[in-house]
């Protein structure tokens, strides 16, 4: 059994989402289990496969038995490049599942195992992407996340969520169209999908390597996936989408979309095009990094100018989207950049998940969707403010959170590569944050606005509340209080547990970027 | 003004860029290009697919093997997108009316017959088509891996002879053929049955979706009859989904989310 890892790893949310729709229909009340029993069985696959490639190495699946000659059939693949991102995607999902407890006898309940199966279909793509081993079989399981992710931001109130998402869906389309034109165009050079052979052919053949249609076909898929994380210059859908959709959905898919299109950036200039062939002209990497320099500084300046508490996690994101970016492709010698991006996909995930989860609850129990609103608030509900400061932390940089120590690992990579904007534009970043953040905890720290208690907490007419409970009247019974802040909590202690183990995850990433026969003389 | 010229702009450079490309195609119809004839050191994919794909599976139609066979992890996929998209859909229109009124709607705009002479025509002609229609995509559907078609036509011609019959005569008379609790439950079932085939490979000890070793289960010759066999079961089961969501997606569309009505 445990060589059907990969399958498992995508059947089990497939038949998870398949079962609430079944199911969900008759009775609202068993969506919620049978998706955290699917999501829990799939974190412990994720956990099984990362140790096991921990243990034994690569596991490489055909699926349908078709190995021989290798890409006629679909390859599967964990390796150490994603053997931990899958377990950081079953993380987060797996706790937003608890923060989209849905309170029972609301408006609109009909819509939950709609929700939940969008949710489940929406991992399962993620899970998909992540361990694809063929170009065009990635394309496929975008479509399925990029299709479920529409879904889930258009499914709130407000009428500026579904201009959002309508948005999103246009420069999604085009995104997921240009990896296809740039997978197309590989195709037509070397004849074949899947990613490894297409790798050897391009080192076997150096005439096709060179060949302009190679060049405009990585130029294709580049821009494709940027557009798709929401890099720089092509980042106008994102803010809008996260901050006007249900903040389940924007707890899901903040942490693990643009993470993901980071990652599928770095599988393909690593195991399709290979590092030789991507860093052969050191103009585009000094392009790239002077784009990333330029994400990093809109996306904080942007940050300062928001009121609204979502909308400006949502430039952070933009900004560090940036710092991942800039990393993989500052090309120092001992890749301590590409490093500290892989590691920030994790320490990131986990960051915006636990802010994400915090901003979520003071907009569901307390209405404070601006910044000003969270008044008070450590007095309100100290144990949220407690989560939300150490994910604040976190994206400031302090230690021993996890955030110190990726930019700890991308500053080195700069320095080493001489890329001194980058990291300039790094400390510009966090000290910005921690204006950011610090302005924050002073007006919920020593607001001084009385505390209301509980009064307040229940609507006080936010028509356009973007949050799924649409309720306008006092719901029967409120989701449990620990629906949310069991996933706050361990989105924070994963967050110091990341930091504090910082060293064991760049190990085991590094065993990676050392194996592959490329990277190896650079390493040395 | 300015964001058209902006639009302009960014169409024609990725125009150019693409078609810069293009010159460094190989010829069109070079039988010897790389998607072709495989480059030197790698055997090519597709003369794999010519030479070997009925042998291996003893599916004549080359393009049905390679789609729900050689590469039918992306089927089930493209099939669950369908169904996302579905599911989509329902999660954003979707409304639950007002139970009782619609009953009542229902009953008095029950069909043509009460009464609206002008669809006579259209409605007769569509009753006598529609069957036609139907029988013609349940041969697409089954004649797929012998001849042009498979699940995803077929399915969409049989959805399409639902929506014919919604538009001809009226929703709730193709509603209460294909009702809403039908359609999802159809759509569910129609990636199970794909999804099955793979698992119960998986639990006969091969890999997920490999139909060779259903042969027992199948009672059929070989394993390649037992992949031509599943290849039909899987082009069912993705018949069902497009089938159900074509029409779902109508019905949600057409009246916006209420079901009732229509056009």
């Amino acid at each position: 059994m445990s060589d059907q890892l990969p399958a498992v790893l995508v059947l089990a949310p497939l038949f998870g989402a398949l079962l609430v729709t079944l199911v969900g229909w008759k009775d609202h009340r068993v969506c919620f289990p049978i998706t955290a029993t699917t999501l829990f069985v799939t974190l412990l696959t994720a956990i099984a496969a990362a140790y096991q490639v921990f243990t034994t190495g690569t596991i490489d699946y055909f699926v349908g038995g078709w190995e021989e000659p290798i890409g006629i059939g679909i390859h599967l693949r964990i390796d150490a490049l994603n053997a931990l991102l899958l377990v950081a995607i079953a993380i987060v999902a797996f706790l937003v599942s608890f923060f989209s407890i849905r309170r029972i006898g609301e408006k609109n309940a009909e819509k939950t195992p709609y929700f939940y199966s969008l949710f489940l279909m929406l991992c399962l793509g993620l899970f998909g992407i992540t361990i694809a081993g063929d170009a065009f079989n990635l394309f496929v399981l975008v479509e399925v996340s990029s299709l479920t992710s529409y879904g889930l931001i258009a499914m709130g109130s407000s009428r500026r969520g579904t201009l959002a998402a309508f948005n999103y869906v246009l420069m999604g389309t085009v995104g997921a169209s240009f990896y296809l034109i740039g997978v197309g165009y590989l195709y037509l050079k070397t004849g074949t999908l899947n990613m490894q052979e297409i790798h050897t052919i391009m080192g076997a053949n150096p005439e096709i390597a060179a060949s302009k249609a190679v060049s405009i076909a990585f130029l294709f898929i580049l821009i494709g996936i940027w557009i798709k994380m929401a890099f720089f210059p092509l980042h106008g859908w994102l803010p809008n989408a996260y901050s006007y959709c249900p903040s389940s959905s924007a707890c899901l898919l903040a942490p693990l979309m643009t993470k993901i299109s980071v990652y599928v950036m770095i599988r393909v200039m690593l195991s399709v095009f290979g590092y030789d062939w991507v860093f052969l002209s050191p103009g585009w990497s000094n392009l790239v990094v002077w784009l990333a320099v330029i994400a990093i500084l809109v996306g904080s300046i942007l940050a300062l100018a928001q009121r609204e508490l979502k909308k400006m996690l949502c430039y952070l994101i933009v900004a560090e989207v940036g710092y991942m970016v800039g990393g993989a492709w500052l090309a120092d010698k001992e890749l301590w950049g590409l490093t500290g991006s892989l590691y920030h996909i994790l320490a990131d995930a986990m960051m915006t998940l636990c802010l994400f989860l915090a901003a979520g609850i003071f907009a569901k129990r307390f209405r404070a969707r601006e910044i000003s609103d969270l008044e008070g608030m450590f007095r309100r509900a100290p144990v949220v403010s407690i989560g939300f400061v150490v994910g604040a932390l976190a994206m400031i940089g302090v230690p021993p959170t996890a955030g110190f120590f990726s930019k700890f690992y991308l500053i080195r990579g700069g320095m080493d590569a001489g890329h001194w904007e980058f990291v300039v534009a790094l400390l510009i970043s966090s000290l910005v944050n921690a204006v950011l953040f610090f302005r924050i905890f002073e007006i919920a720290f020593f607001g001084n606005k009385p505390a209301e208690g509980h009064g307040h907490e229940e609507g006080d007419g936010h028509e356009d509340e973007a949050d799924l409970p649409l309720s306008k009247n006092p719901p029967t019974s409120a989701p449990p209080a620990w629906a949310g802040i069991f996933p706050l909590l361990t989105s924070a202690a994963l967050i110091l547990l990341l930091g504090i183990f910082n060293g064991e995850i760049v190990g085991f990433i590094r065993v990676f970027l050392e194996s592959l026969p490329h990277l190896a003389s650079h390493l040395q | 003004m300015l964001s058209k010229v902006f639009a302009t702009l960014a169409v024609v450079i990725t125009g150019s860029i693409l078609l810069y490309g293009v010159t460094d195609f190989p010829a069109f119809g070079d039988p010897k290009s790389p998607a072709s004839a495989g480059v030197p050191g790698s055997e090519s994919v597709s003369q794999y697919f010519i030479t070997e794909s009925y042998g291996d599976t003893k599916v004549p139609n080359l393009v049905t093997s390679v789609l729900a066979d050689y590469r039918g992890y992306d089927t089930m996929f493209e099939t669950v997108v369908i169904f996302a998209a579905g599911m989509a859909i329902f999660a954003i229109l979707r409304v639950v009316g007002d139970e009782k009124d619609s009953r009542k709607k229902r009953v008095e705009e029950n069909t043509f017959t009460n009464g609206d002479h002008s669809r006579i025509i259209v409605g007769t002609t569509c009753r006598i088509v529609v069957p036609v229609i139907q029988l013609f995509a349940l041969y697409v559907i089954a004649h797929g891996h012998h001849s042009p078609g498979g699940g995803f036509q077929g399915g969409v011609i049989l959805g399409a002879s639902f929506i014919i019959l919604a538009l001809s005569d009226h929703l709730n008379a193709a509603l209460r053929r294909f009702s809403e609790k039908s359609y999802t439950i159809i759509a569910v079932v129609g990636i199970l049955i794909y999804a099955a085939f793979g698992v119960v490979a998986q639990l006969l000890g091969a890999n997920f979706l490999d139909y060779g070793v259903l042969q027992p289960l199948l009672f059929t010759d070989g394993p390649e009859m037992a992949r031509s066999h599943s290849m039909l079961g899987v082009e069912i089961g993705v018949a069902f989904t497009v089938t159900a969501i074509m029409f779902a997606i109508y019905a949600n569309l057409s009246t916006r989310g209420l079901l009732r009505n229509g056009l």
